[in-house]
């Protein structure tokens, strides 16, 4: 016999050997390969091309940064494995036992059953990140083709991710406790990721308040990682609903309990998880780790925006469909609100595309106001938009100190990667799997 | 076997007024009963009596709507009662990816399991030829030989087994019957949900009849024997008493 050790890690050994088990695991290993693979060697090609493979100008690369041109993409595929597999596997790990009736025996044990399901969620993290080990071969790979690497930004990229995989399956969690079939469970999990993307796509025709929702959902927050950008109130919000979701798994788990008082202490859960996330909204904080500064201005703007007295606010007539309202938004509000989070920024539209608007008297106007003075503007470049705020301020950035980022433009073809992940990643899962299941 | 009738002084487990509803059907109604220490009792009942729905309720599963149990006298809660009773129910096919090996180990390590037992249990239920094999390859036979060894592995006092014997043949039941008694003559206090009533009876201490969720019944052979006497039914084995009080 073994040599003692804690229930708990008897426990782990279980779910470790279940994961194993698992075919919807090592489909998923099997898949990331290819899945990871395309992403990286698509997005290789296209930054060679881009930098002058090909004939295009060489020059055209300088402000291309791996983080937008390789990582984002290639982690792109973990997105979309998270999205259409994990939780398959997830739901597979939790409702198992519940199928197989293992989970009626395992119950009699007095541990928590926050306990267990922390267990199975750190089993099928472990598991997660064993799938994204063909994300770290692209990271050897764009080495060896003397690829430029920024540790900050790439790690961002990657713990977003690893975020994003466990909301995933806190979330999967939950549905495999409260339906009574792994199929109820699939069909609630996949319906909760449809609904952040129908919540997205509101948020782009309506704008306000549906934005503001939007920023929390996980495409979103993943968006934000993979362009190297932290925020507080978001990791807050996921953080939450991750444990919301484990917590709503074990209150559902438990077998012997009233499903009325398992709703009642549910529905207390939620509105105490809704209640940190709204308190988490309130948190301006975020960090850029961008090697391109890509969600800051530059130091000199930075610094001058900061010393800007008074209260900003600044009027958009534009709707939150017009493409110029997204450049507005994306490269010169959202930057404006990491150095000013006092910035008072309010839309004036009477459409969601502004098609019909256009002829409208003030339509596509700017107004910037500065404790009463103002200024109009139709620009939405970050240079224009600056130089009417320091015009209205009197205040002007210093000159900049030549530390610019200037990219890091690379031709390389992606040689071995179709080997890596066409046909040793495959072959080595396939082998793996015979190995274990024998 | 034991034919002593249940005393107050004696009674270690008690059931009171157990009862579990399912909207506005009775899946049991106001049952009680007591379990002694080290006795083999059999709950006897026609499918559908509510035979597992009171094993669940008994081991915490099910939530029941109303009752109480009392272990010396002290109404307990679920998690306390954990640690006197192990519930085996029927009818499931845990781990199946797991070696019959494996989960043997798993029901010492994790459920803090006699380990003591464990050869013994391999040797009595047969189970040498099966350790290597998973648990989803086994016949229901099979299976319900490795569900016995991890109930009787367990460490908890009481051992609530649903239907032990299903699945089993002739030979085997004998066998696992011998087992069973000679678990009990060590201390182990085992309530049996037992449908094959000669089975019962060649096994158990006392008995519980349980008939469309009502208890019709409890206690010895004899003590039951008269009461179905007393309502003018023939008694001469288990199996008329039954007819006769259900």
């Amino acid at each position: 016999m073994r040599s003692p050790k804690s229930a708990w890690m008897w426990l782990l050994e279980k779910e470790w050997r279940e994961l194993l088990a698992s075919r919807a695991w090592w489909v998923l290993l099997l898949v990331m390969g290819p899945l990871v693979g395309f992403a990286f060697i698509s997005s290789v090609r296209s930054y060679a091309e881009a930098s002058g493979l090909g004939g295009t100008a060489t020059g055209v690369g300088e402000a291309f940064s791996p983080l937008v041109g390789i990582w984002a993409p290639t982690f792109s595929a973990c997105e979309l494995a998270a999205v259409f597999l994990l939780p398959f596997v997830a739901i597979r790990v939790v409702a198992g036992d519940r199928q197989s009736g293992a989970l009626k025996l395992e119950l009699q044990h007095a541990m928590p059953a926050l306990a267990r399901i922390a267990t199975k969620a750190l089993i099928l993290l472990v598991g997660w990140v064993i799938a994204s080990v063909p994300v770290v071969a692209a990271i050897i790979l764009w080495r060896s083709y003397g690829g430029s690497i920024y540790a900050p930004e790439l790690a961002t990229v990657a713990v977003g991710h690893v975020i994003n995989a466990g909301l995933t399956i806190a979330i999967a969690a939950a549905t495999a406790s409260i339906a009574e079939h792994p199929a109820t469970a699939a069909i609630l999990t996949l319906t909760a990721t449809v609904g952040t993307w129908i919540l997205n796509f509101i948020a782009a025709v309506q704008g306000g308040t549906w934005e503001r929702l939007a920023s929390y959902t996980p495409t979103t927050m993943v968006s934000d990682f993979q362009h190297g950008l932290i925020r507080l109130d978001a990791l807050i919000a996921a953080v939450t609903l991750t444990a919301l979701g484990l917590g709503l798994a074990s209150l559902w788990l438990r077998l012997g309990v009233p499903v009325r008082r398992r709703a009642a202490e549910s529905i207390a859960a939620t509105a105490f998880a809704l209640l940190v996330i709204t308190a988490g909204t309130a948190t301006t904080q975020s960090w850029d780790t961008s090697e391109s500064r890509l969600n800051s201005f530059s130091k000199p703007d930075e610094k001058a925006l900061r010393s800007i007295a008074g209260s900003l606010t600044i009027e958009v007539h534009l709707a939150p469909e017009d493409p110029r309202r997204v450049d507005l938004d994306r490269r010169v509000i959202a930057k404006l609100r990491r150095v000013r989070p006092d910035v008072n920024v309010r839309y004036q539209s009477a459409t969601s595309i502004g098609l019909f608007e256009q002829t409208s008297a003030g339509y596509g106007e700017i107004w910037y106001d500065i404790d009463g003075k103002k200024a109009m503007s139709r620009a939405v470049t970050a240079e224009s938009v600056l130089e009417t705020i320091y015009s209205l301020s009197g205040v002007g950035p210093e000159a900049e100190s030549g530390d610019v980022f200037r990219g890091h433009p690379l031709m390389a073809r992606p040689a071995k990667a179709a080997m890596v992940f066409y046909v040793l990643w495959p072959a080595l899962i396939a082998s793996a799997a015979v190995a274990i299941r024998n | 076997m034991t034919t002593a009738p249940a005393s107050a002084s004696s009674e270690w487990i008690r059931v009171e007024g157990l009862t579990k509803k399912y909207g506005t059907v009775s899946a049991l109604s106001d049952v009680a009963f007591s379990i002694q220490p080290g006795e083999i009792l059999g709950l006897i009942g026609p499918n559908g009596a509510g035979k597992t729905t009171l094993f669940e309720c008994l081991a915490g599963v099910l939530p029941p709507t109303s009752g109480v149990i009392f272990i010396h006298g002290q109404p307990v809660t679920v998690r306390s009662r954990t640690r006197t009773l192990f519930y085996l129910p029927d009818a499931i096919a845990p781990w199946p990816s797991q070696t019959v090996r494996w989960v043997l180990d798993f029901t010492v390590g994790f459920f803090g399991g006699r380990r003591d037992l464990v050869g013994d249990v391999i040797d009595g239920l047969a189970l040498s030829p099966l350790l290597t094999n998973t648990l989803g390859a086994l016949s229901k036979g099979q299976r319900k030989r490795v569900l016995l060894a991890i109930g009787l592995l367990t460490s908890q006092p009481v051992l609530l087994a649903d239907e032990p014997f299903d699945g089993l043949d002739l030979r085997q039941t004998r066998e696992i019957a011998a087992i069973l008694q000679s678990h009990a003559r060590a201390g182990r206090t085992l309530f049996l949900s037992i449908h094959q009533i000669t089975d019962a009876a060649r096994l158990c201490d006392r008995f519980v009849l349980l008939s469309a969720g009502k208890v019709c019944g409890a206690g010895t052979l004899d003590g039951l024997s008269a009461l179905a006497r007393s309502k003018g039914g023939a008694a001469s084995n288990l199996e008329e008493v039954f007819l006769a009080l259900t």
